[in-house]
């Protein structure tokens, strides 16, 4: 078979890291090449540097054959090879026919808006996909969306087509239309990469599939010649439990009651349509949903940070609905939220200023005028060893962690105690191990459970569902601003929950 | 395809991911060298030997007396640059430190003008009061803008450069009018201050009284940012709104409490002008110490320790520029203009430090 891409003996050096270290790696012709790895293995480095964002320090890149250098995206774009990113870049203001328009070079002076409309209509249909090009984008799904920034690149007759985590942000049957117009291509002649840590996805959808680990290239192999647990020894290099220990617990009273809760997203849209649900103490509760629907909100008006316009959230008796943050955080409520670096750690502050984030205003660090940094550096050197986390030293930025240590950290300042000398009454937990590797994701979900058994009540937002199904008591559906299902795990099949959180079927078990 | 086209050159601006403290030392004393350079071009334009106006400007820094002057101007400036220490570790760009020092003048003069008429208290009493009559009128001057940020988010560049004007201009009102000398012969002045009342009486010589209050103050903003509670969450809010609001800071207390002690301490430094360096309220009697105030905060990376020196310096370039205006006749404004160079190309070299500029010819695919 022809070969689309070879690379060869790339090498890329970031400060401090290793990020490609002398890696192969081939595409044929007419074939879905999975790649596998952690995050931080090195995978979207590789297809950075062919698609021209990184140049490589050395080695050799050949497209059908004929050395290139590609020095950017555009020089990629011309070469065939195309991009879906993991952040979709379209404007949302516009029309599909528009962001398709805005990428293409040749359009001349006056654009021919109706023929270029019919021929991308075409293309959509070829793929059994339903599109008006002059739907504006922000009235798209996340699914509907990567088949705009897949018809962008088809439309330019890219041939070459790297996805970046594409299924991270589809419903199980978006995945599923997404995998046929995957091998529709694949078929067509044109070849396909798809950057994954997901083991079931390779076998699903690949021919080959290369996995790397620290920037390595471990293996290359046909796909039907290997197993699950084979491809993950190979991703993380040591066997893996696939399941964790847990006993179901014995809930006992109430963490948080929450009643009719209602609230807008940050466009002004009704985001929470009357949330019910009940946390139990020991008890982990999942929710579970498409991105979007709401759980966002949920958390952060549970945490103060965002305003309820109806209903009550009861923790011990008291409504906290749109208490301050402080409040809320002085009666034992940790909150844990998505994308660490946006605002739950700062950054450029050390190690140090991060753990005590919360606490340096409460008694035994502070006497309400100063800080008692001696007593500071005490707890947080037993917090490192605790909690386990790896640091140059106290005072480094936090933002030189990884994210495994970063989660980790944020796991010590909220679980420790370190307000009042307690545990949590309550966690909440939004999407607490994604972009981890399976080892930080493990210590994040032993450590959860140890805290549900230490009588913690947990709230756990996952896009995971058999994360969710796993380490929880009882699953959540979360539907267009409402908890629509409510089961133990294992009473459900997970075809059945994907539809659910499509919004296709709601069940009547609670 | 268009391979025998040339492609361009490039220019990419990336962001640096650490730079070493040599390079930052570097690239600020290069900085100075390149404004000197270009400052030294329009000297020559204007007909004057380069070589001459820097012998008067480096003369300031090597004669006792001079040197002393330096250290009078510095103190106001540096008092300034002491709170705006304070005002941009939270990330509130105040640009207003020259109107808070016009507030802690008029406040150090009322309470002159109240001890004078109605001898409300005794003697050893005013000063006292006068310090912190100024520091509550250039700190609540100051917490105004910043509690209309924290509140609804109204950008405090604009709201502080324009009180600024209001500040200056009620200070003329008040010259001009109420406050005018009876005995002035109708000149633009207040009384002049009773010595009592001036910084004076601590060292007789005003620059050592002003020296003292500049690192009284240096230490207590050390020890605020480092040690106190408010310290913390200042740094935390100028990381990130975000992440303050996450740890449950109350934003509007920790900005208005901020910008209040900023503000403040850039009124002491009005007082300083008033009751040392002048000893009377006059129209315009900062003559621009309050921007000053802001190269010297940038310049000393918000370091209380290095505001002293890096005052010096600027206030030795106030002290030259007289100088340079009385022997060679050269106007104000091009004294204006040598300060501002220098200004420029310190936020070049800023510029510098942070980011990388790469200028590559595109490579042929």
């Amino acid at each position: 078979m022809e070969e689309l891409v070879s690379l060869r003996g790339i090498v890329k050096h970031f400060p401090g890291v290793l990020a490609n270290d002398n890696v192969d790696f081939t595409l044929r012709r007419g074939e879905i090449h999975a790649l596998l790895g952690e995050n931080g293995a090195g995978k979207t480095t590789l297809m950075n540097i062919l698609y021209g964002l990184y140049r490589p320090d050395s080695g050799e890149i050949y497209v059908k054959g004929r050395r290139v250098e590609i020095s950017s995206p555009r020089d990629a774009i011309k070469l065939g090879v195309g991009m879906v990113h993991q952040n979709f870049k379209l404007i949302p203001s516009h029309t599909i026919l528009e962001n398709i328009i805005l990428g293409l070079k040749e359009v001349g002076l006056i654009i021919n808006y109706k023929k270029i409309s019919e021929e991308i209509k075409k293309l959509a249909e070829s793929y059994g996909w339903r599109i008006n090009p002059d739907t504006y984008v922000w009235q798209l799904t996340a699914g509907e969306k990567q088949q705009v920034e897949l018809l962008k690149l088809l439309y330019r007759d890219a041939h070459i087509l790297i996805f970046d985590e594409p299924t991270s942000v589809l419903t199980p049957q978006e995945c599923r239309i997404l995998f046929q117009a995957l091998r529709r291509m694949a078929k067509e002649g044109k070849g396909i990469i798809f950057i994954t840590h997901k083991l079931d996805e390779v076998l699903a959808i690949s021919d080959r599939v290369t996995v790397m680990r620290k920037g390595k290239v471990v293996i290359t192999k046909e796909t039907n010649k290997t197993d699950v647990s084979e491809l993950a020894q190979y991703m993380v290099g040591r066997p893996v439990l696939f399941t964790i220990e847990k006993e179901r617990s014995q809930p006992s009273g109430e963490a948080i009651i929450i009643k009719n809760l209602k609230a807008f997203n940050d466009k002004g849209v009704l985001a929470l349509k009357g949330v019910d649900l009940v946390v139990m103490n020991n008890e982990i509760v999942g929710i579970i949903g498409v991105t979007g629907n709401g759980q966002q909100e949920l958390v952060e008006v549970i945490a103060g940070l965002r305003k309820a316009v109806e209903g009550s959230l009861i923790i011990d008796g008291t409504n906290i609905v749109n208490s301050t943050p402080d409040k809320i955080i002085e009666l034992g409520v940790a909150y844990i939220p998505p994308e660490p670096l946006r605002y739950s750690v700062a950054p450029n502050l050390t190690i140090i200023d991060n753990l005590f984030l919360k606490a340096y205003r409460y008694k035994p660090y502070s006497n309400g005028i100063m800080i008692n940094w001696r007593k500071i550096h005490e707890k947080a050197n037993e917090l490192i060893k605790n909690f386990q986390i790896v640091s140059p030293s106290l005072s480094a930025k936090a933002k030189s962690l990884s994210g495994g240590n970063l989660q980790r950290l944020i796991l010590a300042r909220e679980l420790s105690g370190l307000i009042g000398e307690r545990i949590p009454r309550l966690i909440v937990a939004a999407y607490p191990t994604k972009g981890l590797d399976i080892g930080a994701a493990e210590f994040v979900h032993k450590t959860l459970i140890e805290y549900s058994r230490k009588g913690s009540g947990i709230l756990f937002v996952s896009e995971d569902i058999e994360e969710a199904l796993m380490i929880s008591d009882r699953v959540a559906v979360m539907y267009d601003g409402r908890i629509i299902s409510i089961f133990r795990p294992g009473e459900i099949d997970i075809e059945k929950i994907g539809l659910m959180m499509a919004g296709v079927e709601i069940a009547s078990t609670s | 395809m268009t391979k025998t086209l040339k492609k361009p050159y490039t220019i990419k601006i990336g962001r640096r991911l650490h730079y070493s403290r040599k390079l930052s030392i570097l690239t600020t004393f290069f900085a100075l060298i390149l404004a000197f350079g270009v400052a030294g071009v329009f000297f020559a334009i204007i007909g004057l030997n380069p070589l001459e106006v820097y012998s008067y400007i480096g003369g300031v820094f090597t004669s006792p007396i001079l040197l002393l002057e330096s250290l009078k101007r510095a103190i106001p400036i540096g008092l300034a640059a002491l709170g705006l220490c304070v005002a941009f570790k939270m990330n509130f760009w105040n640009i207003g430190a020259e109107g808070q020092m016009y507030m802690g003048m008029f406040a150090s003069t009322g309470v002159v003008l109240l001890h004078v008429y109605y001898g409300l208290f005794p003697d050893y009493l005013v000063l006292l009061l006068m310090i912190l009559g100024a520091f509550f009128a250039g700190g609540l001057w100051c917490s105004l803008p910043a509690f209309l940020k924290a509140k609804m988010k109204v950008n405090e560049i604009l709201t502080t450069l324009m009180m600024n004007y209001v500040a200056m201009y009620f200070v003329d009102f008040l010259v001009y009018g109420p406050w005018r000398d009876p005995k002035g012969y109708g000149f633009p002045l207040s009384i002049p201050f009773p010595d009592y009342s001036k910084l004076t009486i601590i060292f007789g010589e005003f620059a050592y009284g002003g020296l003292l209050l500049l690192c009284v103050t240096a230490v207590l903003v050390f020890i605020i940012l480092r040690y106190s509670k408010l310290g913390f969450e200042l740094r935390i809010v100028g990381e990130s709104i975000d992440t303050a609001r996450y740890a449950g800071i109350n934003l509007s207390k920790v900005i208005t409490l901020g910008g209040f002690i900023a503000g403040g301490i850039a009124g002491i430094g009005g007082l300083t002008i008033v009751s040392g360096i002048i000893g009377r309220l006059r129209p315009r009697a900062s003559p621009g110490y309050g921007y000053t105030a802001i190269i010297v905060g940038l310049l000393s990376a918000l370091n209380p320790w290095l505001i002293l020196p890096v005052s010096i310096f600027f206030g030795g370039l106030f002290v030259a520029g007289d100088i340079l205006q009385a022997t060679l006749k050269i106007p104000g404004a091009a004294v204006e203009m040598y300060q501002a160079l220098i200004f420029l190309f310190i936020v070049i070299g800023e510029f510098m430090k942070r980011y990388q500029i790469t200028i590559t010819r595109g490579g042929d695919s």
